[in-house]
């Protein structure tokens, strides 16, 4: 039985009011939030790049040169060419590793279980990954120390952590070790999409498995190449967390990245414009992946 | 004919089978030295198996005191799971406004909240600083509920307007017709039929919010506010050291607790959010 409610005109009116005026209750809460919480703050940071600000005195206003004066200083350069580095390890090692693990994995038995395996760091603080192997490669006694000790080459033990850029590649080896997991996954989800038609269409033809791999599965794989790549560049710009707890920045800077050169620069030395400005660039230089991979997924939906 | 049992197959599990365990030696030999009294620790090799399991309790009690790392645990128990559900929340409310409901504007609204994903964190660090300052709210429970909340917001919006667009228009219309208001349809239909994506993407952004360190260094500096990863970095940072190793091995695995227990409780439904990150299809 269907009930229809009555309602007396004077009502209906109060009623007509509340159903234009409700979905937009339903918004409000969400684009409050966002808009004091994270997109003022986009404006204030771009206001402030452009000013020499301590916080206890008035912002003083400089203009671009705040900006020029950036390209100007080593220590930010060195932070730039180690964040490169970062990137470009990310580029070069996970990524094609994980995409081979994948691909290798597809088919075996106890996939499952392996994928919990690799995929575990994912599930963990940066933080704590950081103390974790901190301790793996603290010297002179450390397990990688200990472990090439074992191996009869003692000349290869290092103090992984403080010797640039030794120290960096080292971050990068633990950083290689937590993406590799969700990497991993993610290039398994997109040969979950590569319809198996395909691939048998291939066999029928006489295609053997690398060929397979070479012409058909990398191809369709294209897509979520994309989006990995996209997820682990912008994770490799802002990666803080990792590299504040493993060396913080040291020793003496030599491990910087931008990242981590922001939050120095505005809550250690206090220099807020300072910071500011290297933010935006930093966000500047993030937005375009960020386009890269917004322009994929809108492309469909839209 | 010979079944093909390819060795070439037999070859790959053994080959993934040792990559596994390899891949968990950092694990495991964490789990193994935080086993391990103080004074054994420093004899015995750092691969050895620990002597007696045991020492972790004690280890791990020295850990949960050092630094006030129980304290900072509790914090987070209270802003990982209260920002998550409430973000998520917020965030169906909105999708289903969007997706269901007469509103002007709508994509300018969608593309207002998603752009909350588009930014690195690095640019809200000064402004949220001076913010918080400047309103009292530095330091303060409310501070980071706010905060945490307000930046899982914008991608679960993502999501559930994604999975809403799916939900036949008809079965609304239908409801309408029968006099349901806009709240009742959310909570008799729309509310039911998303719990799995709303609960994939809570584990998702309860372990965002959790595993958090820059937001709790840039906005809190007391006990009582700050987040468990701000004390584990207390615990074992550059510049400080508190502790003996094996304590400060079994405070990592304290504070990996909750997302373990999560993962393995609900690894669906993680791998479902995880999905979901990876949307284009």
């Amino acid at each position: 039985m269907v009930l229809i409610k009555r309602r007396s005109s004077g009502n209906r009116k109060i009623g007509k009011l509340v159903t234009s005026v409700s979905p937009y209750l339903y918004i409000i809460p969400s684009v409050l939030l966002v808009s004091i919480f994270l997109l003022y703050p986009v404006v204030f940071t771009i206001y402030i790049s452009f000013t020499k600000w301590n916080i206890i005195s008035a912002p003083a206003f400089v203009g671009l040169s705040q900006y020029v004066g950036l390209f100007r200083e080593s220590a930010l350069l060195n932070s730039f060419r180690n964040t490169l580095i970062w990137t470009g390890a990310t580029l070069l090692i996970p990524i094609p590793l994980s995409l081979l693990l994948a691909v290798g994995m597809y088919r075996v038995a106890g996939r499952e279980v392996f994928k919990v395996a690799f995929f575990l760091p994912r599930v963990m603080a940066p933080a704590a990954i950081a103390v974790i192997w901190k301790f793996i490669y603290s010297a002179p006694r450390g397990i990688l120390n200990e472990v090439l000790g074992l191996f009869g080459a003692k000349f290869l033990m290092h103090s992984w952590l403080l010797e640039p850029p030794l120290n960096t590649f080292a971050m990068i080896g633990t950083a290689t070790w937590a993406s590799i997991g969700w990497m991993m996954v993610m290039f398994l989800i997109g040969l979950d999409t590569i319809p198996s038609e395909v691939l048998e269409a291939g066999k029928l033809d006489g295609a053997s498995e690398r060929q397979l791999l070479w012409h058909v599965k990398l191809p369709l794989l294209k897509p979520m190449t994309s989006v990995v790549v996209v997820m682990g560049v912008i994770a490799s710009f802002t990666m803080f967390d990792l590299i504040w707890v493993m060396t913080g920045g040291g020793p003496f800077r030599s491990s910087e990245t931008l990242a981590v050169t922001i939050y120095r620069g505005g809550f250690v030395l206090f220099k807020m414009g300072y910071s500011a400005a290297i933010a935006v660039v930093l966000s500047a230089i993030v937005l375009v992946f960020s386009m890269i991979y917004l322009r994929r997924i809108f492309r469909h939906s839209l | 004919m010979k079944p093909k049992i390819k060795t070439g197959r037999l070859l790959l599990l053994f080959l993934f089978a040792f990559l596994s365990l390899v891949w968990l030696i950092p694990l495991a030999l964490t789990v193994s030295i935080s086993m391990k009294e103080t004074q054994e620790y420093m004899k015995s090799s750092l691969l050895a198996p620990p002597s007696n399991i045991r020492f972790l309790i004690p280890n791990a009690t020295v850990a949960w005191n050092l630094s006030d790392l129980g304290s900072s645990f509790l914090n987070s128990l209270i802003y990982a799971p209260v920002s998550s559900s409430l973000a998520v929340i917020l965030a169906s409310l909105a999708a289903y406004s969007l997706t269901k409901l007469k509103v002007r504007g709508k994509i300018c609204l969608f593309f207002l909240i998603y752009s909350g994903t588009v930014f690195p964190f690095q640019i809200y660090l000064i402004p949220l600083f001076v913010m918080y300052t400047r309103f009292n709210i530095y330091d303060t429970r409310l501070g980071m509920l706010l905060f945490y909340t307000a930046i899982c917001i914008p991608f679960c919006l993502f999501v559930l307007h994604n999975y809403f667009t799916t939900i036949p228009d008809t079965i609304i219309e239908a409801a309408t017709l029968d006099g349901a208001s806009s709240l009742r349809l959310y909570f008799s239909i729309i509310f039911p039929m998303s719990i799995a994506p709303m609960l994939a993407l809570m584990l998702l952004q309860f372990t965002w919010v959790w595993n958090d360190l820059l937001f709790g260094l840039i906005l809190t500096k007391s006990v009582n506010t700050r987040p468990v990863m701000v004390s584990l970095m207390q615990l074992s940072g550059e510049a400080y050291s508190i502790g003996s190793i094996p304590q400060r091995l079994a405070a990592a695995l304290i504070v990996s607790v909750p997302s373990f227990t999560l993962f393995f409780l609900l690894r669906r439904y993680f791998m479902t959010g995880f999905r979901m990150l990876s949307v284009g299809k």
